[in-house]
């Protein structure tokens, strides 16, 4: 147990800067943001359940070809659900929901050279790190990506089913459009990056 | 849009790493290389990898996939073929003895995992391009990338040496310094580039 705790990076964003680029590009809204996050969290949850019996069957060689290639696939099915789903949140998506492939492999691949070690004893808690890993991905993908359309539209755009989402305006004109931008979510990203860090040692003050 | 723009375009205002955010920002990692040679070998791996993975997904897209109504398909085709891409071309790089495209073998998984080549292979594929127009933005989009992580990290070494609050330091100074670029790239703009270079 010691060895998933001194392994498990406490927020993979925040904490461990993992996709951090494609994921201000691809989080202008809520609704964005969210069904980003939740495609790379089932990509890596994917690759980390088909891992062990791929290892176990697939030559060495061919393994790095067949995780891309399992990843693609999980992410190829995926952004059919989300066209389904909501068309005009894939289409704001864009190239970042086939994407989001290579963002699930990056999360799977954090988890996998952090605990060393072939399919062992130690492989379902690794498994369960990297769940617990994904699933703060995903819901730090939905709050950069609310924070970002909040502050910069005023306005909430829900991850609903349908043609177009459910948009909340909370007020009137656009307090700072800039943070929409890549240049605004780059900016946003390090302050949330900085805010988290001193969160993170007030918080190590107070437990010890 | 004219070679030119597409060119200027690519470098500046579409730039893969603070327009399109694909690839890493150098937060941590080794100095600034000084040497030139290291340079240039870098410079042509980011180049000649991107504008192979371009050409070949462009290629996928136009002739196969899209005719065929499976357009969706591509990053599946293309993840399928990209690692075989790289070992070929890091194995060419070494049969050729061409020490300056050596790097092609060690940073291809990093190249992979940083969703540089996927993000620039899908671009060019869905941009409209013409085979030749993709191929030069392609390859524009591995210097423009290369560009922006060299300026970056120029950035980082000056931060180290200056007297920053220390939650700050690092990553936080790093994300803002990118911000204050791609704000800068923001002025020219496509429609820019095409007034000044067709």
């Amino acid at each position: 147990m010691s060895e998933v705790r001194e392994g498990f990076v406490p927020n993979p964003v925040l904490a461990g800067l993992m996709g951090i680029c494609p994921l201000i590009a691809a989080s202008r809204s809520l609704a964005e943001g969210a069904i980003y996050g939740l495609g790379t969290a089932i990509c890596a949850i994917a690759l980390g359940a088909i891992a062990p019996p791929l290892r176990a069957t697939v030559a060495d060689r061919l393994q790095a070809p067949a995780t891309l290639a399992i990843s693609a696939a999980v992410s190829t099915l995926f952004a059919f659900c989300v066209r389904a789903y909501s068309p005009a949140i894939a289409a704001g998506l864009w190239i970042y929901l086939p994407l989001l492939s290579v963002s699930g492999l990056s999360l799977y691949a954090l988890r996998r050279t952090s605990l060393p070690g072939r399919y062992g004893p130690d492989a379902s808690l690794r498994f369960a790190t990297l769940s617990l890993e994904s699933i703060l991905f995903f819901l730090t993908a939905a709050f950069v990506g609310g924070l970002r359309e909040f502050i910069g539209l005023g306005s909430l755009t829900l991850p609903t089913p349908g043609p177009s989402p459910l948009r909340i305006d909370a007020i009137a004109f656009p307090p700072m459009r800039l943070l929409v931008s890549p240049a605004g979510g780059f900016m946003l990203l390090g302050l949330l990056v900085a805010v988290y860090r001193a969160l993170a040692r007030s918080g190590r003050r107070l437990w010890r | 849009m004219s070679y030119i723009g597409i060119i200027v375009s690519s470098v500046f205002a579409s730039n893969a790493l603070l327009t399109y955010g694909l690839g890493s920002i150098p937060v941590n990692g080794a100095e600034r290389s000084r040497d030139g040679r290291e340079g240039l070998a870098m410079i042509l791996t980011l180049v000649l990898v991107n504008a192979l993975a371009a050409s070949v997904l462009w290629c996928i897209h136009a002739f196969v996939l899209s005719p065929l109504g499976l357009g969706s398909l591509d990053i599946f085709f293309f993840a399928l073929l990209a690692v075989p891409i790289l070992k070929f071309l890091s194995k060419a790089a070494v049969l050729s003895g061409k020490g300056l495209l050596l790097p092609i073998g060690e940073k291809a998984d990093e190249l992979i995992v940083g969703s540089l080549v996927f993000g620039i292979a899908l671009l060019s594929a869905e941009s409209g391009y013409t085979l030749l127009q993709a191929l030069a933005g392609s390859a524009a989009s591995g210097l423009g990338y290369w560009l922006a992580t060299g300026l970056l990290q120029s950035i980082r070494e000056r931060l180290e040496l200056s007297d920053l609050p220390r939650r700050m330091r690092g990553a936080p100074a790093m994300l803002l310094s990118a911000g204050l670029m791609a704000l800068a790239l923001m002025g020219i703009d496509a429609g820019f580039v095409k007034a000044l270079a067709g």
